[in-house]
């Protein structure tokens, strides 16, 4: 049967995207960023996902404040390479699966999660930039396509009001049921994306807050509900609007077991966002990745 | 509300929300349809039809020909589709930041542990 067997943290700047275009893996400024990456590709490669839930927000690009959906899921069962103002990523398509999704949207809105469901949603930064990093190559071997299917879960983060971290975390636990809901042979991975601390404008524009993001990385591993009883206004304060979508997050996590094996932790922020990347499995699989557990600084 | 404090949101702060939603939705509009290859052509060409054709109002032209991106943030833009306009204007994203936080590109950077951007 379905089942969830991991989930992933990543930023998803697009700066992140430019380097990899640019094949730019070793730029000093951005090494311990990018070799962040490196336990993730492996942990993938060796697990081989079916599917990915991608929780991401979209950056007013397939959507606009003239409708703005609380939580849009791609259902389709290929995803569009989104034109953000400056010509599409040089990627192919994002696979899909269809059946899969159709099958989530019934049981999340079943269990009460009310989605709005797109048959075409192209996918921008928020959704690229991590799996470019995640399974890296499509940039110059298009044909290569996707080895796991992603289903695109956009989250408004923009707009306010935007959904609690109490929503959030019941939206994993949402995803968790539905997943095991789905009758086949199916191993899936959670990928919670944005932040961690930062704000892109106002007088604020380049608040960080490490210390904030280490607890807020603490915390996510072994006390996550404490960060959903937070309120939003916490977030903000902390972790600057912009950086309130480390949210998105807590539903990543909610989809695991309470416990968890970290098998994977990173941080560098060394402009204007705090980036982190973090990797759970769930315990009861026998480990597989020689790199044991670290806090990287 | 529960979530949010308004009155107690940390200096510099502007959130999309209400009023100020409401007050920048043209300009979010106008900033937005800058995906269209089209607009940024138009833009280039004439950028006073552009803004005639979005009905952009006389207090937010004075701030997009001076690249005011902190006053055009105060009256509702969302930096997300405001950077499409800020970066056809030849400001990235640690310029127009830069420039909101009152400070040039490289003041702003020497606070960076990184140089580039």
């Amino acid at each position: 049967m379905a089942r969830i067997i991991g989930g992933l943290g990543s930023p998803h700047a697009p700066s992140i995207g430019a380097l990899i275009d640019a094949g730019d893996w070793d730029h000093p400024d951005w090494l311990p960023l990018m070799q962040g990456y490196r336990p993730m590709q492996r942990w993938l490669a060796a697990r081989r996902p079916d599917a990915a839930i991608l929780i991401y927000n979209d950056h007013v690009t397939s959507f606009f404040f003239d409708r703005y959906p609380t939580f849009a899921l791609g259902v389709a069962a290929e995803h569009p390479i989104a034109d953000e103002g400056f010509g599409p990523r040089p990627l192919p398509p994002v696979r899909g699966d269809a059946d899969f999704a159709w099958h989530m949207a019934h049981a999340l809105v079943e269990d009460g999660f009310d989605i709005t469901v797109c048959q075409e949603m192209p996918l921008d930064h928020g959704a690229l930039t991590p799996i470019s990093a995640l399974w890296p190559g499509r940039e110059v071997q298009p044909e290569l396509g996707w080895p796991t299917a992603i289903l695109p879960l956009a989250v408004n983060v923009l707009q306010f009001p935007i959904p609690t971290p109490r929503r959030l975390w019941q939206l994993g636990g949402a995803l968790r049921r539905a997943v095991e809901a789905y009758p086949r042979d199916y191993d899936v991975v959670v990928l919670g994306t944005g932040g961690l601390s930062h704000q892109l404008h106002g007088e604020r524009f380049g608040f960080k807050n490490e210390a904030w993001d280490q607890e807020f990385l603490d915390r996510l591993e072994h006390d996550p509900q404490s960060l959903a009883a937070l309120r939003v206004q916490d977030y903000v304060e902390r972790s600057g609007v912009e950086g309130a979508e480390e949210i998105m997050w807590l539903a990543m996590r909610a989809a695991l077991p309470e416990r968890v094996r970290r098998v994977h932790r990173n941080y560098h922020g060394p402009l204007h966002t705090g980036f982190a990347q973090i990797l759970f499995e769930d315990p009861s699989l026998a480990p597989i990745l020689d790199t044991p557990p670290r806090v990287a600084q | 509300m529960h979530e949010l404090d308004p009155d107690t949101l940390p200096a510099g702060t502007y959130l999309n929300t209400g009023d100020a939603a409401r007050q920048g939705y043209r300009l979010n509009r106008f900033c937005y349809d800058l995906r269209d290859p089209a607009n940024r052509a138009a833009w280039q060409h004439d950028p006073e039809a552009l803004l005639d054709r979005y009905a952009i109002d006389e207090a937010d032209r004075a701030l997009i020909r001076a690249h005011d991106w902190l006053g055009l943030v105060r009256r509702g833009a969302n930096v997300f589709p405001l950077l499409r306009l800020s970066q056809l204007c030849g400001f990235g994203l640690a310029g127009t930041g830069a420039q909101m936080r009152g400070q040039t590109l490289e003041e702003y950077l020497s606070t960076r542990q990184a140089r580039t951007s």
